[in-house]
């Protein structure tokens, strides 16, 4: 099926850059392909009463303001450091097949609550972000789950007084125009991402700053002296105001197959001895 | 091993409060059927004491009533399910069901009622079951322009724009939220829900519904303690007419939310198992 | 089910609806006219949802050892009763004693539980009124 729309344009270039390693493909015209346009900043951000940024709207990763998961163009990779396992836990890491990684590690394959900073880390659908003064209220899509942090400044409680929690203990502080959310005593089956676990020992450190209307920007940082030889920091992740004025769809994981499918890869696997 | 400490206990219901008027009355009732119980303290048992009023509720910029708050079921600001004092149950009209469907709530033996309920499978609750079915707090989060509802079961969130239409027939889809209209009246916020996926009941009991089902929600804050939840269901493929909720009671905590994910679900293999005990019984 | 459909619910669709919704529930799946003080050692404590879970090393008649599960309340109701990881996982290797009603699908050992007397003599709720035994005036 050829086609000579102007999305042949960009893909193009594309197809020229994978030429050397590829065979020419055919394009396919399908709906629901995004050809990705990044919003213009937007003017200076709104704020609250209390003079604090206001984070609330609809937010989609990325520049566009609109779900670009079928984008024609790929993701600019993120610049990240390695992440700094101590020798054990590297082993540990690599001993995990993709299948183990996949069925395990991604709370959105099993249904479980995703964490911190799975919330946003392991999410790509939209969010949805409703500050009012001393409260941070965040939404997604994913299985319809929710987080409240209070902004004010309040410490956590006591060591003793702390359980384990899926998204942990949260509280939030304002740096200037950064909102800082602090969390700890996190469960350990959450994970940070795609098979990387913690300790009970895990604080999550996140940023989130508003440098103009129409973008977010998130950042994390992670410490994990029982997992990790020193903290870990995230580049800053862009997000954008949905564009078309969206709602958050429904999403409901009331038909996952995903897991027995998984569970039958991995029997087979270490049937057939496969580690990697 | 009776070491346990003993105390017995009668209730006088001298104290102030409509709770505590309806108990003393029930248990005069129910003395006559009951033998005398030995009583335990046991920490964690709740004496419920009604929140004031509070004073007049307090107002957004736009000058509507903000229902912004934590919410507990009942009078007292707090969790009260293991409140020594039995609820007061709610005076309401019988549910007008059609033959066929009074019929089938019939029909459902009471491991089917539990394993067809939301609550019990982790399933989304939907509207109005994210009240009807929920007996923990509520978050409500509200802005001139927005109505946020956050709920501890299963982690559930609904957001409804304020003012909002329908969306045209031809979008709709069947959801666990449904498709709702909101508006103000006066004081009331008046939330209409359509597009109902038929796998939500309306309430725990087996009340099923058609996908034609309208829900009429009104919620309005009396004064700053107290927030006021009514429903009305039409469904004219199940009911003969419309019915109307009593007006619930809610009252405004001091404490967040929980966390409360269904990460452990034992209930639906055991009930499954006594389902097929039944089964197999017949 | 003869009772007239909208009043036996009645009580199911309080405000304030977890006693009796709760009882409804119960009812289904424990019988609380077979409820029994259990003793033994506290090995594990499942604090998750909707149900957290508690187990018990208990002796049988022929001094063997067997596992009783007790399914409490759900963690909300827990933590704001007092019953907190904290105090639960304070008793786990400790001989404790729980009220228990028995699972009505035939399963060895498997209880709803409604209080625990810890190991420093508290009791502490973890479940419904089911038996009337807290003050609360059971229904049915």
């Amino acid at each position: 099926m050829k086609s000579v729309a102007l999305a042949l344009a960009v893909v193009g270039v594309l197809a020229v850059a994978a030429a050397a390693q590829d065979p020419p493909k055919t394009f396919v015209e399908a709906r629901g392909s995004v050809k990705p346009v990044p919003l213009p900043p937007g003017g200076p951000p709104a704020r609250m009463a209390d003079g604090h940024v206001d984070f609330s709207g609809v937010w989609f990763p990325g520049p566009t303001g609109k779900a670009n998961a079928w984008s024609v163009v790929p993701d600019e990779p993120v610049k990240e450091d390695p992440i700094p396992f101590q020798p054990w836990a590297r082993e540990k890491y690599d001993a995990m097949t993709r299948t183990e990684k996949e069925l395990f590690a991604n709370a959105n394959v099993q249904c479980l609550p995703p964490g911190t900073p799975g919330t946003f880390t392991e999410n790509p659908y939209a969010i949805q972000i409703i500050t009012t003064p001393g409260l941070f209220v965040h939404l997604i899509e994913n299985n319809n789950r929710w987080r409240v942090v209070h902004t004010d400044g309040r410490p956590h409680p006591p060591k003793e007084e702390l359980e384990p929690l899926f998204n942990g203990h949260m509280v939030a502080r304002w740096e200037g125009d950064t909102l800082v959310i602090d969390s700890i005593s996190i469960d350990e089956r959450t994970w940070i991402r795609d098979g990387w676990f913690h300790s009970d020992q895990l604080h999550v450190i996140e940023r989130l700053r508003r440098p103009s209307r129409n973008y977010l920007q998130y950042q994390f940082t992670i410490e994990d002296p029982k997992v990790l030889t020193k903290p870990w920091t995230s580049a800053w992740r862009t997000y954008s105001l949905s564009a078309n004025d969206e709602d958050l769809t429904e999403n409901f994981c009331t038909n996952n197959q995903q897991v027995g499918q998984l569970r039958k890869l991995i029997e087979l696997e270490k049937s057939q001895g496969i580690q990697r | 091993m009776r070491t346990m400490r003993i105390a017995l206990r009668t209730w006088r219901p001298a104290l102030a409060g409509p709770v505590f008027a309806m108990a003393g009355l029930l248990s005069a009732t129910a003395a006559a059927q009951e033998q005398q119980k030995t009583f335990i303290e046991a920490r964690g048992s709740v004496k419920p004491v009604p929140l004031p009023p509070g004073g007049p509720p307090p107002r957004m910029a736009d000058g509507h009533v903000d229902l912004s708050g934590v919410w507990f079921a009942g009078p007292t600001g707090k969790a009260n399910a293991w409140s020594v004092v039995p609820d007061t149950p709610p005076m309401e009209d019988p549910i007008p069901f059609q033959p066929w469907a009074a019929e089938k709530i019939k029909g459902m033996s009471r491991t089917e009622q539990q394993l067809g309920n939301a609550q019990v499978t982790c399933q989304p609750l939907g509207v109005p079951g994210m009240w009807t079915m929920n007996p923990y707090p509520h978050q409500i989060v509200m802005t001139p322009s927005l109505f946020v509802h956050l709920i501890e079961s299963n982690n559930n969130w609904r957001v409804v724009r304020i003012p909002r239409q329908h969306k045209p027939k031809d979008e709709q889809e069947l959801l666990f939220m449904g498709d709702t209209a909101s508006r103000w009246d006066g004081d009331t916020l008046v939330l209409e829900t359509v597009s109902l996926d038929a796998r939500t009941w309306i309430q725990g009991n087996g009340w099923f519904h058609s996908d034609d089902v309208r829900i009429i929600e009104r919620l309005r804050r009396p004064s700053r303690n107290y927030l006021a939840y009514q429903y009305t269901v039409e469904d004219p493929k199940v009911l003969t007419k419309p019915w109307t909720s009593a007006w619930r009671t809610f009252s405004l905590g001091s404490e967040d939310l929980t966390e409360n994910f269904c990460t452990n679900n034992e209930n639906v293999e055991q009930l499954m198992k006594l389902y097929q005990q039944e089964r197999g019984n017949r | 089910m003869t009772a007239p459909i909208a009043i036996l619910f009645g009580f199911v669709v309080l405000a304030a609806a977890a006693p009796a919704r709760a009882h409804h529930a119960f009812a289904v799946e424990f019988d609380a006219k077979n409820c029994a003080d259990v003793t033994g050692v506290l090995t594990k404590v499942n604090y998750e949802n909707p149900h957290a879970y508690v187990f018990l090393d208990v002796k049988s008649p022929e001094g063997l050892t067997e596992e009783a599960t007790f399914q409490l309340s759900s963690t909300s109701n827990l933590r704001r009763g007092g019953a907190t990881p904290a105090v639960l996982n304070a008793n786990v290797g400790k001989e404790v004693v729980v009220r228990g009603c028995a699972s009505r699908n035939g399963e060895k050992h498997r209880y709803a539980a409604s209080f625990i007397k810890l190991a420093d003599g508290t009791i502490q709720r973890l479940g419904q009124d089911v038996e009337g035994i807290f003050g609360t005036k059971i229904w049915r």
